[in-house]
């Protein structure tokens, strides 16, 4: 299905949908609503036109100092193994509560996912069902992709017992 | 000698050091701790090619009580620095650490919040290889260069 015709198709169930216009890698971007993001994709996955079966990616970004609608967002890269066709789905949230319902029921791929984005970002996902940090040790604190995170960290890496010769030099 | 020139060939005499050094420095056991690229050109330094079985340390143990020469190969995150640090006490003495490649010995590129700049702030390292990543002929002679250090060290320095 070409874009436009994936635009028409959705905007039939969910009228007013908010399109962009950017057509990077010929994908087009549906900018869902932050509320209604399970109800979107169980929409996108289910229905036999669209029938968008396999959660490509998931990832946060931060649009600090940038111009975009909220500090954060979270964007779901979909792909149809039935029509072969894309379709980018970007929900915008933002700084002073970051969260969003979790999709790791529609989509089992999005667990780990999730669990990356949030260690990352510090964007948490409801209902996700082990929201642990997933690449960072677990007492870590902070979220290092967060734009104004210091790209040499707040210490971690020096924070370790020196080990010394036994014998003398 | 007085006792060599009676006895001939049958006997010789040499210092205790001179002689326990000769047989640690050439059967180093290593123990390749590699997490990146430099573990993958590592490999062919134990290949027909380069070999580095001619210099007596061809035999890899992946145990550390097995071995006695660390190469750590690659970047060391914040995660992986207690899992080095445990793998270096487990070695017994006497015991060298080889850091090869960049990213080991200074961080390299990796100037962010996981990555140890330098596993000598937090281990012991006998010999830097300089390189990203270093070419085989440098680890092979980094091990030389180990052979020599530890045909100076002294047995009684040892506890």
């Amino acid at each position: 299905m070409e874009s436009i015709e994936l635009q028409k198709r959705i905007e039939s169930r969910f009228p007013g949908s908010a399109w962009q216009p950017q057509e990077s890698s010929g994908v087009g971007t549906l900018v869902a609503e932050r509320s209604a993001i399970v109800e979107v994709l169980r929409f996108l996955r289910d229905d036999p036109d669209l029938a968008f079966d396999f959660l490509m990616d998931l990832f946060g970004v931060d649009y600090l100092e940038m111009e975009a609608t909220e500090r954060f967002a979270v964007i779901y890269q979909l792909y149809s193994m039935k029509h072969g066709h894309r379709l980018r789905v970007k929900a915008f949230i933002p700084e002073t509560s970051p969260a969003i319902d979790s999709v790791a029921e529609i989509y089992p791929a999005a667990n780990w996912a999730e669990r990356e984005t949030y260690d990352q970002y510090g964007i948490r996902f409801n209902g996700h069902p082990d929201l642990r940090r997933i690449l960072n040790p677990d007492d870590f604190t902070g979220h290092p992709l967060r734009k104004d995170f210091p790209v040499e960290g707040i210490g971690y890496r020096d924070q370790f017992e020196k080990i010394t010769r036994t014998r003398a030099q | 000698m007085g006792l060599e020139s009676s006895l001939r060939d049958s006997v010789f005499t040499t210092r205790l050091d001179a002689f326990i050094n000769w047989g640690r420095k050439n059967s180093l056991w290593p123990m390749p701790f590699g997490t990146a690229c430099c573990a993958i050109e590592f490999m062919c330094v134990l290949g027909p090619k380069f070999d580095m079985g001619r210099f007596g340390a061809e035999a890899m143990r992946f145990s550390p009580r097995q071995s006695d020469m660390m190469i750590v190969s690659g970047r060391v995150s914040i995660k992986m620095m207690p899992v080095l640090q445990k793998i270096y006490r487990q070695m017994a003495e006497p015991k060298w650490v080889i850091s090869m490649g960049a990213c080991a010995s200074t961080g390299g590129v990796f100037d962010t919040y996981s990555t140890i700049q330098g596993i000598d702030r937090f281990i012991p390292v006998d010999v830097y290889v300089p390189g990203c990543p270093p070419r085989p002929e440098t680890v092979i002679d980094a091990v030389i260069k180990l052979q020599k250090k530890i045909e100076s060290e002294r047995s009684r320095d040892y506890r």
